[in-house]
């Protein structure tokens, strides 16, 4: 990265922009301190149009379902959209409101009918006409829902009633005599009497009913045929929209640009980062569009602050998709060690060790490639990718630990008892590969300390480094030869010999000790303990990678003794267990081998040496998806 | 020939130190994760971060299944 500075004539300002929107290349650092001189600048007048033109534009996309995500064959060209934008954008909206006129008109019919529907569906059992339940002088009409059947007879016996059952209840229609209505009522509200609304109308309400239904369909299909209309408008226009719609976040995002620069009066100035290697080609690209009335100085200052640099991680391809793990820590700072290229062997490698299994293996490998092909999202599509670097790694180690599916696939104990290699199964070899994965421990946690150093020497000068890096080191080696030496005379009872192996462990973990004081101070006493549990947490590759074959072995025991040894049909429910046992396997080995192998660099590792927080390389420009750049 | 009544404690002694780190650890991520997850609602970025902090307290089970395999493969053969 290198620290540029560009200034120029206002009147070549917008051509200045253009020039860096094309190359993509430079990170503004925004400039914020304004005082009498410097001010900062002014967005170009475009914007306001350009934002008027956006809300509309997105309007109409929101109308036709247009998300912004979906993919176009080809890409438009951008000189097309800018003589005809504001034409098009217009005559679009004529046509796409034109139809969802259409259809909200439509759909505002069909909730008019659904509710003189809902009115009128109690009465369809009664075939008095609508019109015959208004309109009397010396009647009172009750119209409603009831829990039973209502019980006047003791009021009067001069009345009509109807009842039909209607949900749980009954729906009435009674006609009574106007002196008895306030009565009437009442003991109707006693048995819980609703009065249903009338709707306006006339005739009877069964074939009202049926005369609606058939106008629904009518609506209903007719809306149908409008929104296919807007299916096809969407079809037709998808790609200009899109295409304007970038158009219009490039203009914009152009003509904002001013406000991330100083200003004087007459010429403005934008500090930012550039990659080395493109510097030369936007100083020259700059200088000659502008005829040379904007220039490019090159910031080579020793006192630039590191935090403020941008990253942008450089790594070779087959390492690019680690960068996922490594971003979701933290970005490195500028001066300290990006540890994507360690990881792309050491992340797999644990992974491998946990899984170890051919069978597993394979599967991680054919889930990878499948998400690698289907899944669009980069991200995804990476951890696919590291997926398929663990699925080899899982199946390397699986031949070297024979597991197939938690069967030992070769040897003479194996399925295959001709093919003989020396393997070392899991199970026989528990104590020796528990010291191996200490070893690797040690071995990983002696890599962080030695990166810590070079990350301390570069930041920090050779004393601090020494102190902070070197002393844990130091202690680490003294106090692993130290339990080396001594836990095995232990455990054998022939008591401790005063080796000189033991001596200069015990040298080594003082002095380190007394360097880690002087450098850390009693603080470093309380991080000690991380040391030992540092070490030790490496025996997970051990214990994860035993306990994912223990559920395998418990699948295959399982549906065997169940299943396979009665024969017959009972053999398709063997299968059946053994497909389930392992498919849940499988997602558990992944999650938990792919997480504990992530942690293992994380909190061990990383700690060691790389404490991150580095910021990320933005450039000022746009990734064209729908148009091409005139 | 193993004793059986050494055998059956050993095997309990390894099934208490899985079961018991078990829900330790399972404590002591069940705070620290519904922590990370209240982070991670303010801001996506401290996903990598909260992982790790939630998965420290793995440790402590990691630890007790270590004991349990060294229980039951180098103790148990030991005994017979």
């Amino acid at each position: 990265m290198t620290k540029v500075i560009i200034a120029g004539s206002k009147d070549y300002l917008h051509v200045a922009i253009d020039v860096m929107h094309k190359h993509d290349v430079i990170h503004i650092t925004d400039f914020v301190d304004e005082d009498e001189d410097f001010k900062i600048g002014k967005p170009h007048e475009s914007i306001t149009k350009l934002s008027e033109r956006a809300v509309y534009l997105r309007s109409i996309a929101s109308s036709l379902r247009i998300k912004g995500k979906e993919d176009i064959p080809n890409k438009y060209p951008e000189g097309a959209i800018i003589e005809t934008i504001d034409a098009k954008t217009e005559q679009l909206d004529v046509e796409v409101s034109q139809v969802t006129d259409r259809i909200s008109e439509t759909e505002s019919k069909i909730k008019n009918i659904k509710d003189k529907k809902r009115l009128l569906e109690p009465l369809k059992s009664f075939d008095l006409p609508l019109e015959q339940y208004r309109g009397y002088q010396s009647l009172a009409v009750f119209v409603g829902t009831l829990k039973g059947l209502p019980t006047i007879n003791d009021i009067t016996n001069n009345y009509e009633l109807e009842t039909a059952p209607y949900g749980r209840g009954q729906v009435i229609s009674l006609f009574v005599p106007r002196e008895f209505e306030d009565e009437i009522l009442k003991r109707l509200q006693e048995q819980g009497y609703a009065a249903l609304p009338l709707p306006q109308g006339e005739g009877i309400p069964k074939d009202m009913l049926v005369d609606l239904e058939a106008q629904l369909t009518e609506l209903q299909s007719e809306k149908q045929k409008s929104e296919g209309d807007l299916d096809d408008l969407r079809k037709k226009h998808i790609e200009y929209i899109l295409a304007s719609d970038e158009y219009l976040s490039i203009e914009t995002q152009k003509a904002e640009a001013p406000l991330r620069f100083a200003s004087t009066k007459n010429t403005f100035i934008v500090e930012g980062w550039t990659p080395t290697k493109d510097l030369g080609s936007i100083e020259s690209d700059l200088d000659g569009t502008t005829k040379g009335h904007v220039i490019v100085a090159v910031d080579t200052s020793e006192a630039v602050d590191v935090e403020k640099v941008p990253i942008a991680l450089k790594n070779p391809m087959p390492s690019k998709p680690l960068e996922v793990l490594v971003r979701a820590f933290s970005l490195p700072k500028y001066n300290e060690i990006d540890p994507t290229k360690l990881m792309t062997f050491m992340y797999p490698a644990l992974f491998g060790l946990m899984l170890g299994d051919v069978g597993y293996g394979l599967l991680v490998i054919a889930l990878g490639l499948l998400v690698s092909r289907v899944i669009k999202s980069q991200g995804m599509r990476d951890l696919a990718k590291i997926g398929v670097y663990a699925g080899l790694s899982s199946v390397i180690f699986g031949f070297i630990f024979n597991e197939f599916f938690g069967v030992e696939p070769f040897g003479h104990r194996g399925l295959l008892t001709f093919i003989v290699y020396p393997a070392v199964p899991r199970l026989d070899n528990v104590l020796t590969l528990l010291i191996v994965t200490l070893v690797i421990g040690l071995l990983m946690l002696t890599l962080g300390y030695v990166l810590g150093f070079i990350n301390e020497y570069r930041q920090h000068g050779l004393k601090h480094a020494v102190f902070a890096k070197v002393s844990w080191l130091m202690m680490l080696w003294g106090g692993t030869i130290a339990v080396a030496l001594v836990l095995p005379a232990m455990s054998s009872g022939t008591g401790i010999q005063l080796s000189l192996g033991l001596i200069a462990g015990l040298v080594l973990l003082v002095v380190g000790f007394i360097f880690m004081f002087m450098g850390e101070g009693a603080i470093g006493i309380a991080e000690l303990p991380s040391l030992l549990s540092n070490v030790l947490s490496y025996t997970r590759l051990l214990s994860i990678g035993v306990s994912s074959m223990g559920i395998a072995l418990a699948v295959n025991k399982l549906s065997d003794a169940l299943f396979f040894s009665k024969g017959g049909i009972f053999v398709i429910f063997g299968v059946l267990l053994l497909i389930a046992g392992h498919a849940i396997n499988t997602v558990l080995g992944i999650l938990d081998s792919g997480l504990q192998a992530l942690r293992l660099h994380y909190v061990e590792f990383f700690t060691k040496f790389y404490s991150g927080g580095g910021m990320k390389y933005i450039p000022f420009g746009f990734e064209r998806k729908y148009t091409e750049e005139k | 020939m193993v004793d059986p009544m050494g055998a059956g404690l050993v095997a309990i002694a390894s099934a208490i130190a899985v079961g018991a780190t078990g829900i330790a650890a399972a404590m002591g991520e069940q705070m620290i994760g519904s922590a990370a997850i209240g982070v991670m609602a303010e801001d996506e970025g401290f996903f990598g971060k909260g992982l790790v902090m939630t998965v420290i307290p793995e440790s402590i089970v990691i630890f007790g299944l270590v004991v349990a395999l060294i229980l039951l493969f180098v103790t148990l053969p030991a005994l017979g």
